[in-house]
């Protein structure tokens, strides 16, 4: 626990520097510089991916990424990081797998192209042969501490697997059975779920994982329970179109539907998050993204029929309704045109012997009953 | 003004004589019908709620966290009326409702009634193969998004299984539309039968008697 006069060390100092690693991570930064924990060696192979994790992470804030660098991991081999080029750098990749076993962590990047067996993405060369990312991938990641997933790619196929997914592409879990994978999703993940998670891992080992396998810590709770526009949806207050200040549930906001950390944490430095630019969120954490999230403006994803059309989703719930009614009306005027209706009615009513009734016989009100033909 | 008109006796009892034919057999128990109405206003509950907190209607100005209350105590009748008559079929060993082959090889002729083919529907059970077939159906449906229920209810906390076989909330809640929306189609199918084909069933729904033929004018 930090003291006040410490707290306002920090506050000074960073706000001078803008560093306030220390103040995030401060058993650490301390068991670091003490020599207690070694530096994380982290090797990043990139599959399927547009690289668009790298560039998030790379703005993390605070700790910088030269803090992370510099202080907290060993980060060894990253094609976007890398120093050095061709069999020198993966010559690096080579020795951290020989000799490093069980003690480096696994980041991968992009999703695992599967068709052909892989070689779509070729991600290494080595002794003359191209190597596969599925391949590398799996190598690598059978030996190591932990293996991270980060981005939608990486967990669950992201954009590569969207419809019709010519490459065969999928995650990191789905290729390595073996191994339980730390899925790290977002499109890209959020260089807080990234490094936060690289942090537990040296600091407390494995995070306490949810149901697809991400961590608790980030991935705990829906966008939409921690969303600060909760009460206009709660009162029903609905934004008509995007751009509006209200709830954006009607415009196909899909944070009841997503679990992260967004709403509290925010992105660009906590500068801003898509619902706070007045946009839907579009559910880039969750299995199944883009497809089951598309279109964006809408709740339910668009159900793709042979020949590549897409029909949405309430259309085909109303055609069916609509279908419905067109049915029963047919046959209501059918059945009254065959007279069945009215025969079954008829069938299925009171049948009585003979019908009674009564006659007024007299001023006396006395009454017998009237003799009626059968 | 109202007179209140004496009968004598003799005529009083003349009209009361069973002068109607056939004769009332119980066809729908108290538990019976205690399901079925309970039910049908439950799910009913339940659909509008859903659709509502599904897509929000722009000429309503509801109150969704109320809503939402609404349909998760729905949710919980419904499933309870489904507890009562699954217990009360226990209790009576009473399998009216469980289709068997014989039901289901009638099921062409009935169709072929249902589309003018024939003038008389296939004999049957208590509930013809077509009723069989939308009420399991519906049973089995409804314990579907009755698992998807609670697993969005509990939002991941239990039932992890379920969220792994299907696939994540997104799916959930497609799944559950789906399902909402069969019920949609087929509800009013079965109103317009019961109303349609015998109204002495629906009689029976409400009073538990049903009027038969005597049995020499079978």
């Amino acid at each position: 626990m930090l003291s006040r006069r410490d707290f306002l060390k920090l506050a000074v100092k960073g706000a001078v520097l803008g560093n306030f690693y220390q103040l995030i991570t401060p058993p650490l930064a301390e068991a670091v510089a003490a020599g207690e924990v070694k530096k994380l060696p982290v090797v990043m192979i990139e599959t399927g991916t547009c690289t668009g994790d790298s560039i998030s992470l790379d703005n993390i804030w605070t700790p910088t990424f030269s803090d992370i660098l510099t202080n907290i991991v060993d980060w060894r081999y990253d094609w976007t990081m890398n120093q050095v080029q061709g069999d020198a750098a993966y010559r690096i990749l080579q020795d951290t797998y020989e000799k490093l076993p069980s003690e480096y962590i696994l980041i991968v990047q992009g999703s695992m192209i599967q068709r052909d067996d892989g070689h779509y993405n070729h991600v290494a060369y080595e002794d003359g042969r191209l190597i596969t990312g599925i391949d590398l991938v799996r190598r690598i990641g059978l030996k190591a501490k932990y293996v991270v997933a980060i981005g939608s790619c990486a967990t669950y196929g992201g954009p590569v697997a969207g419809y019709p997914n010519p490459t065969q592409a999928t995650g990191v879990q789905n290729i390595l059975p073996e191994r339980r994978v730390i899925n790290v999703s977002g499109c890209p993940a959020h260089p807080d779920w990234i490094m936060g998670t690289l942090l537990h891992l040296a600091l407390y080992g494995e995070p306490e994982l949810e149901k697809f396998g991400r961590p608790k810590l980030f991935y705990g709770e829906t966008i939409h329970n921690r969303c600060p526009r909760r009460a206009d949806y709660d009162q029903g207050i609905f934004a008509t179109d995007i751009g509006q200040k209200e709830c954006l549930f009607r415009v196909g906001c899909k944070g009841p539907v997503t679990y992260a950390d967004c709403p509290i944490r925010r992105w660009n430095d906590r500068f801003n998050w898509p619902i706070g630019c007045n946009t839907p969120c579009i559910g880039c954490t969750e299995p199944g993204y883009p497809d089951l999230m598309s279109p964006f403006t809408v709740h339910l994803p668009d159900i793709p029929f042979p020949g590549g059309t897409k029909v949405n989703t309430d259309s085909i719930g109303l055609g069916v309704l609509g279908l419905t009614s067109v049915a029963i009306t047919g046959h209501v005027v059918t059945s009254l045109a065959k007279g069945r209706l009215q025969k079954n009615l008829l069938r299925s009513s009171v049948k009585v012997q003979h019908r009674p009734a009564i006659k007024k016989v007299n001023t006396y009100h006395q009454y017998r009953l009237k003799k009626t033909k059968n | 003004m109202k007179h209140h008109v004496k009968l004598r006796k003799s005529v009083r009892k003349q009209l009361q004589k069973g002068n109607v034919e056939g004769t009332l057999i119980q066809s729908q128990p108290i538990w019976v019908r205690i399901f079925h109405w309970g039910f049908a206003f439950s799910l009913t509950l339940v659909i509008l709620s859903g659709l509502q907190l599904h897509k929000p209607a722009s000429f309503l100005a509801l109150n969704f966290s109320k809503v939402l209350t609404i349909h998760l105590i729905s949710c919980w009748f419904a499933l309870g009326f489904l507890g009562i008559r699954i217990a009360d079929a226990l209790i009576r060993k009473d399998d009216s409702l469980i289709p068997k082959l014989q039901d289901l090889k009638h099921f062409p002729q009935l169709m072929a009634y249902y589309f003018f083919l024939r003038s008389s529907p296939p004999p049957g059970r208590k509930y013809n193969s077509g009723q069989l077939i939308i009420y399991t159906s519906w049973f089995v449906l409804f314990l579907v998004a009755t698992l998807l229920g609670l697993a969005s209810y509990w939002e991941g906390e239990h039932l992890i299984w379920v969220w792994r076989l299907v696939g994540g909330f997104q799916v959930i809640r497609w799944v559950k539309f789906i399902v909402s929306i069969y019920f949609l189609a087929t509800i009013p199918v079965h109103i317009y039968l019961s109303i349609t084909e015998d109204i002495s069933r629906l009689q029976a729904m409400v009073t538990g008697y049903e009027r038969k033929p005597t049995p020499n004018n079978r």
